[in-house]
């Protein structure tokens, strides 16, 4: 069981987070600025300024010096010992049968004799994780640790990550942005909202409450979609979804095919008829599956085919178009406002 | 002049600017790591005081030596009863002079050296079970380690050439206190100008050779 309950003032910015988790692999899901970081530095030590509680497996940490800790942390930038080999880095906690099952699990073997400036940017991130856990930790702090990577070899580094707690048994705490690297990692996410935790618990049920709509809103993805491009003509490329829907996105020269897409909630429109010609690219038919309440707007939500998409709208649209759960309804969504969805933020 | 005569001069000017930077280096580095990683109260006044000996011109600090060194200071009398002398007019008041004139200059070095090793890389160093003379030895020192170099070389160059303040305090003693930048002023002064170039020569390849050096030293690390 890990426990922590900090607390900090900074200008513009209060801390003010409890959490507590028994899950091997947890992320810390928050927008920028949501104070992810923070509390990640804060464990590892190197936030004097944060006050609070600190508990892993019963031991008071908050209490310890950094080195006394064992606590593993990886910071965004990797910040590797460019003075050292890779196997210098790894080691440097000592030469170890962990530094060797480090190694293996992350595959480093062959780039053991490179100087860590040799490095490409996603092998210096498997490094950084491997000299972490080469220390032995008892628990491994992650922040944003594919942010840096470029996207081919994020889907080549997950699978590394992902397998860490099972195989190496040591737990894992992943800062992230991304709802994807989410599902991906974690059996349990703690939601971070400006300095608050705002929920915790299984990410399939997190991250489709209501509680985690503020944070995927700030970062305009609160409908994600993996997508394989099927055909680009008129300046627009039509978009499979994984779950077999297809969209049409507006085409923006120079910028790479997408891998995955983002439509902010505010701009779909809904329909209570099937429209007739509209300039929109995108008319769905859907089922409205629930509708809540979130200050003073209200988020339907809709399933089309496979797909669950959520749109935001006023109360008074909701009452005009005399919403309620079953009902049958068409979103419209421009090609414009389908947007390529980057883990390093919309 | 002989030949042993000038390897005398030489030898002397190496021994006394050796020296300097010895008594220098080690404080100046303690400093310049205090100053890039530490903040203290009176920290600006410190950064003053240590750049003062750049400033100032090198006869008001001889002159400030000369009190400080003089039986009429505790330090003075200090010496004299361990020595059975003052140090005034000895090898030590040259290298002493050398040393206050060569201290800011590695300070000041060590202190941009210490400040360009990132914070984080220490940081990471201290969550892997590093302790604070760990993370210095194993992390600050090899990485500064290039600037600490230059500095101290640097140091040791104006310790070479160290004029004003030595001439001071240590006189210009044929074979005791005379280094090549007295000597070379000693031979203007009684006209034997072709001496002079010589041992001006010599000064130029004893400052050029440990720069050469660490410049073969520092191109060999990169590899």
């Amino acid at each position: 069981m890990i426990t922590f309950d900090l607390r900090a003032e900074y200008p513009g910015f209060r801390l003010e987070a409890a959490a507590s988790w028994a899950s091997p692999a947890t992320a810390l899901f928050g927008a920028s600025g949501s104070g992810k970081t923070t509390i990640l530095e804060a464990l590892a030590g190197l936030r004097p300024e944060v006050n609070g509680r600190f508990e892993a497996g019963g031991i008071r940490l908050d209490e310890m010096e950094v080195h006394d800790r064992e606590i593993g942390w990886v910071p965004q930038d990797a910040s590797l010992f460019p003075h050292l080999t890779t196997r210098g880095n790894i080691e440097f906690a000592g030469r170890s049968n962990a530094s060797e099952a480090a190694i293996d699990a992350l595959e480093l073997r062959p780039l053991l004799d490179r100087r860590a400036t040799e490095l490409s940017g996603g092998e210096r991130q498997r490094v950084a994780v491997a000299r972490a856990l080469a220390a032995g930790p008892r628990l491994l702090l992650l922040d944003e640790p594919l942010a840096a990577v470029d996207r081919p070899m994020r889907a080549r580094i997950l699978p590394y990550l992902a397998r860490i707690p099972a195989e190496l048994g040591i737990p894992m705490l992943v800062v992230t942005h991304d709802p994807h690297e989410v599902h991906a990692l974690a059996s349990h996410v703690i939601v971070l909202d400006r300095g608050r935790v705002a929920a915790q618990g299984h990410p399939r049920d997190i991250l489709a409450s209501p509680a985690a709509l503020g944070v995927l809103e700030a970062l305009g993805a609160e409908n994600l979609f993996e997508v394989k491009v099927l055909a680009r003509a008129g300046g627009v490329l039509s978009l499979g979804t994984a779950k077999g829907s297809q969209l049409e996105m507006a085409a923006v020269a120079g910028f790479p095919e997408p891998s995955r897409v983002a439509v902010r909630a505010e701009d779909i429109m809904l329909m209570s008829s099937e429209p007739g010609l509209v300039s929109a690219q995108n008319v769905i038919p859907a089922e409205v599956a629930a509708i809540e309440t979130l200050g003073e707007h209200m988020y339907v939500r809709l399933v089309a085919g496979e797909e669950r998409w959520v749109a935001k709208v006023t109360a008074r649209a909701v009452e005009k178009l005399e919403l309620v759960a079953g009902k049958r309804a068409w979103m419209l969504v421009k090609a414009h406002a389908i947007h390529a969805f980057d883990a390093a933020g919309a | 002049m002989t030949l042993p005569e000038t390897a005398g001069i030489a030898l002397l000017t190496l021994r006394v600017a050796l020296t300097a930077t010895l008594i220098a280096g080690v404080p100046a580095l303690a400093l310049g790591y205090a100053l890039a990683r530490f903040r203290f109260p009176g920290k600006p006044l410190v950064q003053t005081v240590v750049a003062l000996p750049m400033v100032l011109p090198p006869v008001a600090i001889g002159l400030a030596l000369l009190e400080c060194l003089s039986r009429r200071s505790p330090f003075g009398r200090a010496c004299e009863a361990l020595f059975g002398q003052t140090l005034l007019l000895t090898w030590w008041a040259a290298a002493l002079a050398s040393a206050v004139v060569a201290f800011p200059l590695i300070t000041r070095a060590a202190e941009q050296a210490f400040a360009a090793v990132p914070l984080r890389l220490e940081h990471v160093a201290r969550t892997l079970g590093c302790s604070g003379p760990g993370v210095f030895r194993r992390i600050s020192l090899p990485l500064a380690a290039r600037g600490l170099l230059y500095g101290t070389l640097f140091g040791f160059a104006r310790a070479l050439g160290e004029f004003g303040a030595t001439s001071m305090v240590a006189g210009r003693i044929p074979g005791e206190t005379e280094t090549l930048a007295l000597a070379i002023y000693g031979r203007i002064e009684m006209f034997r100008e072709g001496e002079a170039w010589m041992l001006a020569g010599v000064s130029l390849l004893l400052a050029l050779a440990p720069t050469a050096a660490a410049e073969i030293f520092l191109r060999r690390g990169e590899r």
